[in-house]
């Protein structure tokens, strides 16, 4: 192989490295200057001069060159991303690679290997997830808002079985919108039923705390902040693309929880709520 | 006083909860519980004292960055492993869908009023929190430029 033709092929290699490190990272909900500045470090490691990245949520575009601007080697490269969750673990890996591998303590060739099992690596089972995660967030945040023990019992209940089905419904590839849709309005129809349940047994159950502990998990508080953060940090683009995020994923679930509680509201004839 | 620790153990236990829905590595959990809970447990007091949700919320969320950048300079983990679940229990997400109801409820003038407070909450965290990580961020570049 010529030399010209190794270098080329090298730089495609850091080009492709550095572009999946930053993609693992902005679908895992990482700010954009973070994603930016890691593949700007990653490039800059191996003495390239001349690095440009931007990066909006939706997509990563980038370009590097070995000799400088101006140069007519220059390669650029597109990224569409489609679909963006949180996953802290991911954005910590992601951030020890990059720091082993600008401190060379990662070869080239072993660094494609890593970043997929980062991106493969399995997030908390189901279960806990659900139980743990769901079940405490919702049940104490109910709590937080001046609930009693029966409310937190509910917000619990409910807080585990919503993020359970979300998880199902995120691994069946279900549309994000319809199953925040679906996600309020079980949720209000369960902290409904356990009104009636608690009734029976001559408790009285603040169907409002309980709504506001269980939809916890669901709305878009993170995402609101980091656009705001961004549109701060001046990348307006990502800031105003996050906002808009957070409005849909908070008119999606407004929708199903209004529908469920115009409904009861209607059929229980107004003596609640 | 007991009102304050109970305030405390309640968004420790939710920002551990959020931690783990967010998937946040198993030993930082423990230690972002503590931004959460602190930084509520302050946001509490304040709006005791000071009565103004806008003021509280950015006093906690300085605090919860502040926490943030400790744990994440003793760990060496970047710093929104520790932030995105310490700041949980300000982030105005009820208000927002709150909002959002009463857009789809036609009522306009809850929406002016909760999309309001929504936002000057928004920019009250995301303010504190880049003036704390700015700062930091300046303090590095001075010590070692040629970064």
């Amino acid at each position: 192989m010529p030399v010209s033709e190794m270098i080329c092929s090298r730089k495609k290699k850091l080009l492709v490295i550095s572009l999946y490190a930053g993609e693992i990272m902005l679908k895992n909900g990482a700010e954009t200057y973070r994603v930016e500045d890691t593949i700007i470090r990653l490039c800059k490691s191996k003495n390239l001069p001349y690095v440009e990245a931007y990066v909006t949520p939706t997509g990563i575009f980038m370009s590097m060159d070995s000799k400088g601007e101006s140069q007519d080697e220059i390669i650029s490269y597109i990224k569409r991303i489609k679909c963006r969750g949180i996953n802290l673990n991911k954005i910590a890996e992601v951030n020890n690679f990059s720091r082993n591998f600008v401190e060379g303590k990662i070869p080239m060739d072993e660094a494609l290997p890593t970043l997929k099992a980062i991106d493969n690596s399995r997030p908390y089972s189901k279960r806990i997830g659900a139980l743990a995660g769901g079940g405490l967030a919702a049940g104490f945040f109910a709590l937080l808002f001046g609930g009693n023990f029966a409310v937190f019992i509910a917000a619990f209940i409910i807080g585990s079985i919503i993020r359970y089905m979300m998880c199902c419904l995120g691994e069946m590839k279900f549309p994000p919108f319809l199953s925040n849709i679906i996600g309020g309005a079980s949720m209000t129809l369960m902290a409904v039923l356990f009104f009636y349940i608690a009734s029976l047994m001559n408790i009285f159950l603040d169907v409002n705390k309980v709504i506001t502990g269980a939809i916890m998990p669901l709305v878009p508080g993170v995402a609101i902040t980091n656009a705001v953060r961004d549109s701060i940090a001046g990348d307006l683009v990502s800031g105003t693309a996050r906002t808009a995020e957070a409005m849909i994923i908070a008119i999606s679930i407004a929708f199903g929880v209004g529908s469920v509680l115009k409904l009861w509201f209607f059929i229980s004839g107004g003596c609640l709520l | 006083m007991i009102g304050y620790i109970k305030n405390f153990v309640h968004a420790y236990m939710s920002t551990v909860g959020f931690g783990i829905i967010f998937n946040a590595p198993k030993h930082t959990l423990i230690k972002s519980g503590f931004a959460g809970g602190l930084g509520w447990t302050i946001y509490t007091l304040a709006m005791n004292t000071s009565d103004s949700v806008v003021l509280a919320t950015f006093i906690a969320a300085m605090t919860v960055a502040l926490i943030g950048e400790y744990l994440a300079v003793t760990d060496g983990n970047p710093i929104t492993v520790y932030i995105i679940p310490g700041i949980i229990p300000l982030v105005p997400g009820f208000g927002l869908y709150y909002t959002m109801l009463s857009v789809v409820e036609k009522q306009f003038d809850k929406v002016a009023d909760y999309g309001s407070e929504t936002f000057l909450i928004s920019m009250a965290i995301a303010g504190a929190l880049v003036i704390v990580l700015s700062i930091n961020t300046y303090r590095r570049q001075r010590q070692n430029p040629a970064d």
